[in-house]
Protein backbone atom coordinates (compact mmCIF):
# COMPACT_ATOMS: atom_id res chain seq x y z
CA UNK A 1 0.00 0.00 0.00
CA UNK A 2 1.06 3.50 -0.56
CA UNK A 3 2.64 5.25 2.05
CA UNK A 4 1.02 8.37 1.02
CA UNK A 5 -1.85 9.67 3.57
CA UNK A 6 -5.46 9.50 1.84
CA UNK A 7 -5.05 6.29 0.62
CA UNK A 8 -5.41 7.47 -3.31
CA UNK A 9 -4.40 5.02 -5.61
CA UNK A 10 -3.70 6.10 -9.10
CA UNK A 11 -4.90 3.85 -12.33
CA UNK A 12 -3.87 4.18 -15.86
CA UNK A 13 -7.45 4.21 -17.80
CA UNK A 14 -6.56 5.19 -20.99
CA UNK A 15 -3.42 4.79 -23.62
CA UNK A 16 -2.42 6.31 -26.76
CA UNK A 17 0.22 5.09 -29.07
CA UNK A 18 2.16 6.47 -31.86
CA UNK A 19 5.40 4.46 -31.89
CA UNK A 20 7.78 2.91 -34.48
CA UNK A 21 5.70 -0.52 -33.41
CA UNK A 22 2.08 1.21 -34.04
CA UNK A 23 -0.20 3.73 -34.42
CA UNK A 24 -2.88 1.87 -32.37
CA UNK A 25 -3.02 -0.51 -29.54
CA UNK A 26 -4.04 -3.72 -31.61
CA UNK A 27 -0.93 -2.97 -33.85
CA UNK A 28 1.18 -2.24 -30.71
CA UNK A 29 -0.16 -5.21 -28.67
CA UNK A 30 0.46 -7.33 -32.18
CA UNK A 31 4.60 -6.19 -32.43
CA UNK A 32 4.97 -6.57 -28.95
CA UNK A 33 3.47 -10.33 -28.82
CA UNK A 34 5.39 -11.50 -32.00
CA UNK A 35 8.49 -9.87 -30.79
CA UNK A 36 8.30 -7.74 -34.34
CA UNK A 37 10.54 -4.63 -34.50
CA UNK A 38 9.28 -1.14 -35.86
CA UNK A 39 12.89 -0.19 -37.27
CA UNK A 40 13.29 0.94 -40.76
CA UNK A 41 16.42 2.55 -43.20
CA UNK A 42 16.49 5.62 -42.80
CA UNK A 43 19.63 8.22 -44.23
CA UNK A 44 19.71 11.51 -42.79
CA UNK A 45 20.82 15.06 -44.77
CA UNK A 46 21.15 13.04 -48.05
CA UNK A 47 24.78 11.72 -47.13
CA UNK A 48 24.76 8.21 -47.16
CA UNK A 49 28.57 8.24 -45.32
CA UNK A 50 27.06 9.04 -41.85
CA UNK A 51 27.01 5.58 -39.87
CA UNK A 52 23.13 5.52 -38.81
CA UNK A 53 21.50 3.26 -40.90
CA UNK A 54 17.89 2.39 -39.16
CA UNK A 55 15.82 3.71 -36.39
CA UNK A 56 12.59 3.66 -34.85
CA UNK A 57 10.69 5.31 -37.63
CA UNK A 58 7.19 6.82 -37.17
CA UNK A 59 4.72 5.53 -40.16
CA UNK A 60 1.73 7.38 -41.50
CA UNK A 61 3.24 11.11 -40.29
CA UNK A 62 4.95 13.29 -43.00
CA UNK A 63 6.88 15.96 -40.57
CA UNK A 64 10.20 16.45 -42.19
CA UNK A 65 9.39 20.02 -43.60
CA UNK A 66 10.16 23.28 -41.20
CA UNK A 67 6.79 24.58 -42.37
CA UNK A 68 3.85 22.98 -40.58
CA UNK A 69 1.90 23.70 -43.51
CA UNK A 70 3.15 20.71 -45.22
CA UNK A 71 3.20 18.00 -42.45
CA UNK A 72 0.55 15.34 -43.22
CA UNK A 73 -0.99 13.32 -40.64
CA UNK A 74 -3.89 10.69 -40.74
CA UNK A 75 -6.80 11.74 -41.29
CA UNK A 76 -9.11 10.72 -38.40
CA UNK A 77 -7.20 13.40 -35.90
CA UNK A 78 -8.71 16.48 -36.51
CA UNK A 79 -5.83 18.80 -35.66
CA UNK A 80 -7.02 22.94 -36.73
CA UNK A 81 -4.66 24.92 -38.18
CA UNK A 82 -4.92 27.76 -35.08
CA UNK A 83 -3.16 24.91 -32.92
CA UNK A 84 -0.92 23.27 -35.78
CA UNK A 85 0.86 26.44 -36.38
CA UNK A 86 2.18 26.90 -32.68
CA UNK A 87 3.47 22.96 -32.93
CA UNK A 88 6.50 20.90 -33.65
CA UNK A 89 6.54 17.97 -35.34
CA UNK A 90 6.42 15.45 -31.86
CA UNK A 91 3.51 17.77 -31.09
CA UNK A 92 1.63 16.60 -33.73
CA UNK A 93 2.27 12.96 -32.98
CA UNK A 94 1.47 13.90 -29.42
CA UNK A 95 -1.59 15.40 -30.29
CA UNK A 96 -2.94 12.10 -31.98
CA UNK A 97 -1.67 9.75 -29.05
CA UNK A 98 -3.38 12.71 -26.60
CA UNK A 99 -6.66 12.13 -28.89
CA UNK A 100 -6.14 8.15 -29.09
CA UNK A 101 -5.45 7.61 -25.27
CA UNK A 102 -9.29 9.92 -24.56
CA UNK A 103 -10.85 8.16 -26.63
CA UNK A 104 -9.94 4.67 -25.09
CA UNK A 105 -10.61 6.00 -21.74
CA UNK A 106 -14.06 6.67 -22.64
CA UNK A 107 -13.55 10.38 -22.66
CA UNK A 108 -14.03 12.92 -24.82
CA UNK A 109 -12.01 16.54 -24.90
CA UNK A 110 -14.72 18.41 -23.16
CA UNK A 111 -14.58 16.19 -20.52
CA UNK A 112 -11.01 17.33 -19.79
CA UNK A 113 -11.70 21.39 -20.95
CA UNK A 114 -12.15 23.61 -18.54
CA UNK A 115 -11.83 20.74 -15.69
CA UNK A 116 -10.02 22.46 -12.52
CA UNK A 117 -9.18 19.23 -11.49
CA UNK A 118 -7.52 17.64 -14.78
CA UNK A 119 -4.00 18.70 -15.15
CA UNK A 120 -1.32 17.69 -18.53
CA UNK A 121 2.27 17.02 -17.59
CA UNK A 122 4.27 16.54 -20.89
CA UNK A 123 8.27 15.40 -21.70
CA UNK A 124 10.05 16.39 -24.69
CA UNK A 125 13.29 17.97 -25.25
CA UNK A 126 11.87 20.92 -27.86
CA UNK A 127 12.44 20.58 -31.06
CA UNK A 128 16.10 20.98 -32.13
CA UNK A 129 14.95 20.87 -35.81
CA UNK A 130 12.21 24.07 -35.66
CA UNK A 131 15.04 25.68 -33.40
CA UNK A 132 17.79 25.13 -35.87
CA UNK A 133 15.68 26.61 -38.90
CA UNK A 134 14.57 29.48 -36.65
CA UNK A 135 17.57 30.65 -35.79
CA UNK A 136 18.98 30.58 -39.30
CA UNK A 137 16.52 32.14 -40.74
CA UNK A 138 17.66 35.13 -37.67
CA UNK A 139 20.99 34.92 -38.70
CA UNK A 140 20.07 35.60 -42.23
CA UNK A 141 17.99 39.05 -41.93
CA UNK A 142 20.43 39.86 -39.38
CA UNK A 143 17.17 39.49 -36.92
CA UNK A 144 14.48 41.81 -38.63
CA UNK A 145 11.99 38.78 -38.86
CA UNK A 146 11.13 35.89 -37.74
CA UNK A 147 8.37 33.38 -37.40
CA UNK A 148 6.14 34.25 -34.21
CA UNK A 149 5.07 31.20 -33.58
CA UNK A 150 9.32 30.24 -33.52
CA UNK A 151 9.28 30.11 -29.53
CA UNK A 152 6.21 27.91 -28.36
CA UNK A 153 7.02 25.46 -31.31
CA UNK A 154 10.73 24.39 -30.62
CA UNK A 155 11.78 25.13 -26.88
CA UNK A 156 11.22 22.70 -24.83
CA UNK A 157 7.85 22.76 -23.22
CA UNK A 158 6.37 23.01 -26.86
CA UNK A 159 4.40 19.96 -25.62
CA UNK A 160 2.81 21.45 -22.41
CA UNK A 161 2.40 24.88 -24.13
CA UNK A 162 0.00 23.68 -27.41
CA UNK A 163 -1.79 20.91 -25.66
CA UNK A 164 -3.10 23.09 -23.06
CA UNK A 165 -4.12 25.35 -25.04
CA UNK A 166 -5.52 23.28 -27.38
CA UNK A 167 -7.69 20.85 -24.73
CA UNK A 168 -8.32 23.92 -22.58
CA UNK A 169 -6.29 22.16 -19.29
CA UNK A 170 -6.58 24.12 -16.12
CA UNK A 171 -5.53 22.14 -13.21
CA UNK A 172 -2.03 22.35 -13.63
CA UNK A 173 0.50 21.94 -16.58
CA UNK A 174 4.02 21.66 -16.64
CA UNK A 175 6.74 19.74 -18.74
CA UNK A 176 9.82 17.44 -17.49
CA UNK A 177 13.21 17.83 -19.22
CA UNK A 178 15.60 14.79 -17.50
CA UNK A 179 16.43 13.77 -20.81
CA UNK A 180 15.67 9.77 -21.70
CA UNK A 181 14.10 9.74 -17.83
CA UNK A 182 11.81 13.02 -18.77
CA UNK A 183 8.28 10.84 -19.35
CA UNK A 184 8.82 8.57 -16.06
CA UNK A 185 9.44 11.22 -14.05
CA UNK A 186 6.51 12.74 -15.45
CA UNK A 187 4.38 9.93 -14.67
CA UNK A 188 5.91 10.05 -11.18
CA UNK A 189 4.94 13.44 -10.18
CA UNK A 190 1.88 12.97 -11.58
CA UNK A 191 1.03 10.24 -9.35
CA UNK A 192 2.00 12.01 -6.77
CA UNK A 193 -0.57 15.19 -7.38
CA UNK A 194 -3.27 12.64 -7.76
CA UNK A 195 -2.19 10.57 -4.43
CA UNK A 196 -1.97 14.26 -2.60
CA UNK A 197 -5.34 14.96 -4.15
CA UNK A 198 -4.43 18.00 -5.58
CA UNK A 199 -5.50 16.45 -8.73
CA UNK A 200 -8.21 13.74 -10.33
CA UNK A 201 -6.57 13.15 -13.27
CA UNK A 202 -3.72 13.97 -14.87
CA UNK A 203 -2.65 13.39 -18.64
CA UNK A 204 0.93 12.16 -19.24
CA UNK A 205 2.56 12.94 -22.40
CA UNK A 206 5.97 12.15 -23.94
CA UNK A 207 6.90 12.58 -27.20
CA UNK A 208 9.76 13.09 -29.38
CA UNK A 209 10.84 13.65 -33.01
CA UNK A 210 13.27 11.41 -35.08
CA UNK A 211 15.50 13.99 -37.47
CA UNK A 212 18.91 14.52 -37.89
CA UNK A 213 18.93 17.81 -35.73
CA UNK A 214 17.70 15.36 -32.53
CA UNK A 215 19.35 12.26 -32.87
CA UNK A 216 23.08 12.80 -35.26
CA UNK A 217 24.51 14.68 -32.04
CA UNK A 218 24.48 11.31 -30.52
CA UNK A 219 25.88 10.15 -33.25
CA UNK A 220 28.40 12.61 -32.63
CA UNK A 221 28.81 11.48 -28.86
CA UNK A 222 29.36 7.85 -30.50
CA UNK A 223 26.48 6.21 -28.43
CA UNK A 224 24.46 4.85 -31.52
CA UNK A 225 24.86 1.58 -33.28
CA UNK A 226 26.26 1.80 -36.54
CA UNK A 227 24.59 -1.31 -37.71
CA UNK A 228 22.46 -1.84 -41.00
CA UNK A 229 20.44 -4.97 -39.68
CA UNK A 230 18.12 -4.06 -37.59
CA UNK A 231 18.10 -6.93 -35.65
CA UNK A 232 21.62 -5.84 -34.81
CA UNK A 233 21.40 -2.74 -34.37
CA UNK A 234 19.06 -2.71 -31.61
CA UNK A 235 19.86 -6.16 -29.24
CA UNK A 236 19.87 -4.71 -25.23
CA UNK A 237 21.88 -7.01 -23.08
CA UNK A 238 23.55 -8.96 -26.23
CA UNK A 239 27.13 -9.30 -26.03
CA UNK A 240 27.74 -8.12 -29.30
CA UNK A 241 25.69 -4.39 -28.49
CA UNK A 242 27.46 -1.54 -29.91
CA UNK A 243 24.95 1.25 -29.49
CA UNK A 244 21.74 2.44 -29.35
CA UNK A 245 18.86 2.82 -32.32
CA UNK A 246 16.87 6.45 -32.32
CA UNK A 247 13.13 5.90 -32.35
CA UNK A 248 10.13 8.74 -32.53
CA UNK A 249 6.78 9.27 -31.50
CA UNK A 250 3.89 9.83 -28.66
CA UNK A 251 2.81 7.97 -26.12
CA UNK A 252 0.11 8.98 -23.95
CA UNK A 253 -1.34 7.99 -20.83
CA UNK A 254 -4.57 8.91 -18.45
CA UNK A 255 -4.11 8.58 -14.83
CA UNK A 256 -7.34 9.07 -12.75
CA UNK A 257 -7.92 8.67 -9.06
CA UNK A 258 -9.80 5.29 -8.41
CA UNK A 259 -12.53 6.65 -7.31
CA UNK A 260 -13.01 9.31 -10.16
CA UNK A 261 -12.35 6.26 -12.46
CA UNK A 262 -15.05 3.95 -10.62
CA UNK A 263 -17.48 6.52 -10.67
CA UNK A 264 -17.65 7.01 -14.77
CA UNK A 265 -17.01 3.13 -15.05
CA UNK A 266 -13.32 3.86 -16.91
CA UNK A 267 -11.77 1.13 -18.37
CA UNK A 268 -8.55 0.12 -15.84
CA UNK A 269 -5.10 -1.22 -17.44
CA UNK A 270 -2.77 -1.25 -14.25
CA UNK A 271 -2.40 0.32 -10.94
CA UNK A 272 0.59 2.89 -10.64
CA UNK A 273 1.24 1.63 -7.08
CA UNK A 274 4.55 3.67 -6.56
CA UNK A 275 7.71 5.15 -7.81
CA UNK A 276 10.99 6.29 -6.83
CA UNK A 277 13.91 7.93 -8.16
CA UNK A 278 17.87 8.52 -7.39
CA UNK A 279 20.66 10.10 -8.83
CA UNK A 280 24.04 9.24 -10.03
CA UNK A 281 26.29 11.64 -8.99
CA UNK A 282 28.35 10.35 -11.14
CA UNK A 283 29.26 11.58 -14.84
CA UNK A 284 27.36 13.77 -17.90
CA UNK A 285 26.19 11.23 -19.92
CA UNK A 286 27.34 7.84 -18.70
CA UNK A 287 25.43 5.34 -16.17
CA UNK A 288 27.55 5.34 -12.80
CA UNK A 289 29.06 1.73 -13.60
CA UNK A 290 27.71 -0.43 -10.59
CA UNK A 291 24.32 1.39 -11.56
CA UNK A 292 24.13 2.88 -8.11
CA UNK A 293 21.69 5.29 -8.31
CA UNK A 294 19.06 3.05 -10.58
CA UNK A 295 19.93 0.55 -7.46
CA UNK A 296 18.49 3.43 -4.84
CA UNK A 297 15.65 4.16 -7.19
CA UNK A 298 14.26 0.98 -7.93
CA UNK A 299 14.51 0.35 -3.95
CA UNK A 300 12.55 3.73 -3.19
CA UNK A 301 10.07 2.81 -5.95
CA UNK A 302 9.72 -0.75 -4.19
CA UNK A 303 9.23 1.23 -0.84
CA UNK A 304 6.85 3.28 -2.43
CA UNK A 305 4.79 0.67 -3.69
CA UNK A 306 5.23 -1.58 -0.56
CA UNK A 307 6.59 -4.73 -2.71
CA UNK A 308 9.25 -6.88 -1.96
CA UNK A 309 12.07 -7.69 -5.22
CA UNK A 310 10.28 -11.03 -5.22
CA UNK A 311 6.92 -9.65 -5.85
CA UNK A 312 7.99 -8.45 -9.06
CA UNK A 313 7.51 -10.66 -12.03
CA UNK A 314 8.53 -8.40 -14.85
CA UNK A 315 11.06 -5.63 -15.02
CA UNK A 316 10.96 -3.22 -18.18
CA UNK A 317 14.52 -2.17 -18.47
CA UNK A 318 15.82 0.75 -19.42
CA UNK A 319 18.35 -1.48 -21.49
CA UNK A 320 19.17 0.72 -24.37
CA UNK A 321 21.68 -1.33 -26.55
CA UNK A 322 24.97 0.58 -25.20
CA UNK A 323 27.97 -1.85 -23.53
CA UNK A 324 27.80 0.70 -20.89
CA UNK A 325 24.59 1.15 -20.18
CA UNK A 326 23.05 -2.25 -20.47
CA UNK A 327 25.99 -3.54 -18.08
CA UNK A 328 25.51 -1.14 -15.35
CA UNK A 329 21.56 -1.72 -15.46
CA UNK A 330 22.59 -5.67 -14.66
CA UNK A 331 24.71 -4.89 -12.41
CA UNK A 332 21.85 -2.70 -10.36
CA UNK A 333 19.37 -5.34 -10.87
CA UNK A 334 21.60 -8.55 -10.41
CA UNK A 335 22.72 -6.70 -6.74
CA UNK A 336 18.47 -5.70 -6.08
CA UNK A 337 16.96 -9.50 -6.94
CA UNK A 338 19.58 -11.69 -6.87
CA UNK A 339 20.69 -10.95 -3.47
CA UNK A 340 17.06 -12.50 -2.52
CA UNK A 341 17.01 -14.85 -4.62
CA UNK A 342 14.20 -13.31 -7.05
CA UNK A 343 14.27 -14.06 -10.66
CA UNK A 344 11.60 -11.89 -12.60
CA UNK A 345 11.29 -12.21 -16.36
CA UNK A 346 13.73 -8.88 -17.77
CA UNK A 347 13.28 -7.67 -21.26
CA UNK A 348 13.85 -4.13 -22.59
CA UNK A 349 11.51 -3.17 -25.50
CA UNK A 350 14.09 -1.12 -27.30
CA UNK A 351 15.34 -3.95 -29.24
CA UNK A 352 11.87 -3.29 -30.68
CA UNK A 353 11.28 0.29 -30.62
CA UNK A 354 14.69 1.43 -30.92
CA UNK A 355 15.40 4.39 -27.54
CA UNK A 356 12.77 7.19 -28.04
CA UNK A 357 14.48 9.50 -25.75
CA UNK A 358 12.51 11.87 -23.57
CA UNK A 359 9.33 9.52 -24.72
CA UNK A 360 11.25 6.09 -23.76
CA UNK A 361 9.59 5.85 -19.65
CA UNK A 362 5.67 6.82 -20.81
CA UNK A 363 6.53 4.32 -24.09
CA UNK A 364 7.56 1.48 -21.65
CA UNK A 365 4.87 2.14 -18.59
CA UNK A 366 2.32 2.18 -21.68
CA UNK A 367 3.42 -1.11 -22.89
CA UNK A 368 3.52 -2.89 -19.37
CA UNK A 369 0.02 -1.68 -19.10
CA UNK A 370 -1.00 -3.42 -22.17
CA UNK A 371 1.09 -6.41 -21.14
CA UNK A 372 -0.72 -7.02 -18.15
CA UNK A 373 -4.30 -6.35 -19.27
CA UNK A 374 -3.90 -8.34 -22.26
CA UNK A 375 -2.01 -11.21 -20.18
CA UNK A 376 1.88 -11.89 -22.30
CA UNK A 377 4.91 -10.49 -21.23
CA UNK A 378 7.26 -9.00 -23.87
CA UNK A 379 10.73 -10.70 -24.57
CA UNK A 380 14.07 -10.35 -25.82
CA UNK A 381 13.77 -11.07 -29.93
CA UNK A 382 17.00 -9.70 -30.67
CA UNK A 383 18.78 -11.33 -28.31
CA UNK A 384 21.19 -14.17 -29.47
CA UNK A 385 24.84 -14.30 -27.09
CA UNK A 386 23.53 -12.76 -23.75
CA UNK A 387 26.41 -11.03 -22.05
CA UNK A 388 27.93 -13.07 -19.91
CA UNK A 389 27.24 -10.70 -17.46
CA UNK A 390 23.81 -11.01 -17.34
CA UNK A 391 24.34 -14.97 -16.97
CA UNK A 392 22.33 -14.72 -13.42
CA UNK A 393 19.10 -13.12 -15.20
CA UNK A 394 15.68 -14.18 -16.81
CA UNK A 395 15.92 -12.67 -20.00
CA UNK A 396 13.23 -14.57 -22.16
CA UNK A 397 13.80 -14.16 -26.02
CA UNK A 398 10.15 -15.47 -27.09
CA UNK A 399 6.92 -13.64 -25.28
CA UNK A 400 5.97 -15.00 -22.51
CA UNK A 401 2.04 -15.85 -22.73
CA UNK A 402 1.00 -14.94 -19.41
CA UNK A 403 0.99 -11.50 -18.07
CA UNK A 404 2.68 -10.05 -15.38
CA UNK A 405 1.28 -8.98 -12.12
CA UNK A 406 3.36 -6.60 -10.82
CA UNK A 407 6.21 -4.94 -13.02
CA UNK A 408 8.97 -2.58 -12.38
CA UNK A 409 9.88 -0.17 -15.42
CA UNK A 410 13.48 1.68 -15.05
CA UNK A 411 14.58 4.77 -17.33
CA UNK A 412 18.06 6.43 -17.12
CA UNK A 413 18.81 9.71 -17.83
CA UNK A 414 21.78 11.82 -18.50
CA UNK A 415 23.13 13.57 -16.06
CA UNK A 416 22.28 9.88 -13.74
CA UNK A 417 18.67 10.75 -13.09
CA UNK A 418 17.34 6.97 -12.89
CA UNK A 419 13.58 7.23 -12.10
CA UNK A 420 11.40 3.83 -11.90
CA UNK A 421 7.91 2.78 -11.34
CA UNK A 422 6.30 -0.04 -10.24
CA UNK A 423 2.59 -1.19 -11.42
CA UNK A 424 0.10 -3.46 -10.55
CA UNK A 425 -2.40 -5.17 -11.93
CA UNK A 426 -6.27 -4.08 -10.21
CA UNK A 427 -7.96 -7.16 -9.21
CA UNK B 1 12.20 46.44 -51.93
CA UNK B 2 10.08 46.97 -54.80
CA UNK B 3 7.94 44.25 -56.94
CA UNK B 4 10.58 44.17 -59.90
CA UNK B 5 13.81 42.57 -57.41
CA UNK B 6 10.78 39.70 -55.69
CA UNK B 7 11.80 36.31 -56.87
CA UNK B 8 10.03 34.09 -58.78
CA UNK B 9 8.23 30.85 -57.34
CA UNK B 10 8.42 31.31 -53.88
CA UNK B 11 8.56 28.39 -51.54
CA UNK B 12 5.50 30.68 -49.31
CA UNK B 13 3.17 30.04 -51.86
CA UNK B 14 3.79 26.69 -52.90
CA UNK B 15 0.63 25.13 -51.73
CA UNK B 16 -1.42 27.92 -52.28
CA UNK B 17 -3.96 28.10 -55.02
CA UNK B 18 -2.72 28.10 -58.54
CA UNK B 19 -4.59 31.47 -58.69
CA UNK B 20 -2.85 33.35 -56.29
CA UNK B 21 0.70 31.79 -57.61
CA UNK B 22 -0.16 33.29 -61.07
CA UNK B 23 -1.29 36.40 -59.17
CA UNK B 24 1.81 36.93 -57.57
CA UNK B 25 3.70 35.99 -61.20
CA UNK B 26 1.85 39.03 -62.48
CA UNK B 27 2.81 41.27 -59.61
CA UNK B 28 5.97 40.66 -59.40
CA UNK B 29 6.47 41.53 -63.23
CA UNK B 30 3.94 44.08 -64.06
CA UNK B 31 3.14 45.63 -60.41
CA UNK B 32 -0.96 45.14 -61.02
CA UNK B 33 -2.68 46.26 -57.91
CA UNK B 34 -5.56 43.54 -58.90
CA UNK B 35 -2.54 40.79 -58.80
CA UNK B 36 -2.06 42.21 -55.07
CA UNK B 37 -5.31 42.05 -53.90
CA UNK B 38 -5.64 38.45 -55.33
CA UNK B 39 -1.99 37.57 -53.25
CA UNK B 40 -2.95 39.08 -49.79
CA UNK B 41 -6.54 37.84 -50.08
CA UNK B 42 -5.79 34.26 -50.87
CA UNK B 43 -2.74 34.43 -47.57
CA UNK B 44 -6.06 36.08 -44.89
CA UNK B 45 -8.12 33.44 -46.10
CA UNK B 46 -4.93 30.75 -45.67
CA UNK B 47 -4.06 32.30 -42.17
CA UNK B 48 -8.15 32.55 -40.86
CA UNK B 49 -8.68 30.57 -37.75
CA UNK B 50 -11.12 27.74 -39.12
CA UNK B 51 -12.22 26.97 -35.53
CA UNK B 52 -13.89 30.52 -34.65
CA UNK B 53 -16.01 30.49 -38.01
CA UNK B 54 -16.46 27.02 -39.31
CA UNK B 55 -17.05 28.37 -42.51
CA UNK B 56 -13.90 28.96 -44.65
CA UNK B 57 -15.37 29.53 -48.02
CA UNK B 58 -17.26 33.08 -47.00
CA UNK B 59 -16.56 35.87 -49.13
CA UNK B 60 -13.97 38.14 -48.00
CA UNK B 61 -14.59 42.03 -48.46
CA UNK B 62 -12.63 45.20 -48.18
CA UNK B 63 -14.51 46.16 -44.93
CA UNK B 64 -14.64 43.02 -43.27
CA UNK B 65 -12.37 43.35 -39.33
CA UNK B 66 -9.82 40.66 -39.52
CA UNK B 67 -10.27 40.36 -35.95
CA UNK B 68 -14.02 40.96 -35.51
CA UNK B 69 -15.62 39.35 -38.73
CA UNK B 70 -12.99 36.85 -39.92
CA UNK B 71 -12.01 35.65 -36.41
CA UNK B 72 -8.58 36.42 -36.34
CA UNK B 73 -6.29 36.14 -32.53
CA UNK B 74 -3.72 38.35 -32.26
CA UNK B 75 -1.01 35.09 -33.47
CA UNK B 76 -3.01 34.90 -36.49
CA UNK B 77 -2.21 38.65 -37.24
CA UNK B 78 1.56 38.26 -35.92
CA UNK B 79 1.72 35.49 -38.62
CA UNK B 80 0.04 37.02 -41.41
CA UNK B 81 2.54 39.71 -40.92
CA UNK B 82 5.07 37.41 -40.93
CA UNK B 83 4.10 35.65 -43.92
CA UNK B 84 4.07 39.37 -45.93
CA UNK B 85 7.42 40.12 -44.39
CA UNK B 86 8.92 37.09 -45.28
CA UNK B 87 7.31 37.01 -48.73
CA UNK B 88 7.75 40.66 -49.89
CA UNK B 89 11.06 41.07 -47.95
CA UNK B 90 9.92 43.97 -46.27
CA UNK B 91 9.99 44.64 -42.58
CA UNK B 92 6.77 46.43 -40.61
CA UNK B 93 6.98 47.13 -37.44
CA UNK B 94 4.47 47.11 -34.61
CA UNK B 95 3.16 50.50 -34.67
CA UNK B 96 2.53 50.04 -38.34
CA UNK B 97 0.63 46.70 -37.42
CA UNK B 98 -1.81 48.56 -34.59
CA UNK B 99 -3.06 50.81 -38.06
CA UNK B 100 -4.51 47.14 -39.78
CA UNK B 101 -7.79 46.52 -39.14
CA UNK B 102 -9.73 45.69 -42.27
CA UNK B 103 -8.68 43.66 -44.92
CA UNK B 104 -8.86 47.00 -47.43
CA UNK B 105 -6.44 48.14 -44.65
CA UNK B 106 -4.19 45.45 -45.29
CA UNK B 107 -4.68 45.43 -48.91
CA UNK B 108 -3.20 49.13 -49.01
CA UNK B 109 -0.79 49.17 -46.22
CA UNK B 110 0.66 45.92 -48.03
CA UNK B 111 0.79 47.95 -51.57
CA UNK B 112 1.85 50.86 -49.86
CA UNK B 113 5.30 49.07 -48.20
CA UNK B 114 5.96 47.16 -51.31
CA UNK B 115 6.46 51.06 -53.17
CA UNK B 116 7.52 52.96 -50.21
CA UNK B 117 10.84 51.94 -50.97
CA UNK B 118 10.81 52.03 -55.00
CA UNK B 119 14.83 52.35 -55.93
CA UNK B 120 14.46 56.61 -57.54
CA UNK B 121 16.02 55.52 -60.98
Amino acid sequence: MSSIPGGRRVLITGLGFITPIGNDRATVSAHLRGGKHGLAPVEFLGNPLIPVKVAGTVKDFSVDSANCRDWTWPARYDLPRETLRGMAPHGVYAFCALSQALEDAGLKPQDIANDDQTGLFCASAGSAMLMYHNLALMHSVKGERGNPMGVVASIAGTLNFNLAAHFHITGAVCGFVSACASASHAIGYASDEIRLGRLKRVVVVGAEELNAETLLPFAAMRALSPQSDPVKASRPFDAGRDGFVGAGGSVVMILEEASLAASRGAPVYAEVAGWGQAADGHSVAMSHPAGAGLQRAMNRALADAGVQPKDIDYVNAHGTSTPVGDRAETIALKSLFNAVGARPAISSTKGLTGHPLSLAGAMEAAFCALAMKEGFTPGNPHLVTPDEACAELLLPRETLPTGPATVLNNSSGFGGSNVCHVLKTVG
Amino acid sequence: MSFETLPASPSQLARYPVEARDAYERFRTTGDAEALRIVVLAAVRDFMPKRNLGATNIEIKDEMKLMEDLGYDSLAVAETVFFFEDLFKVRIENTELMSVRTIGELRSFVSRKLTENKPSA
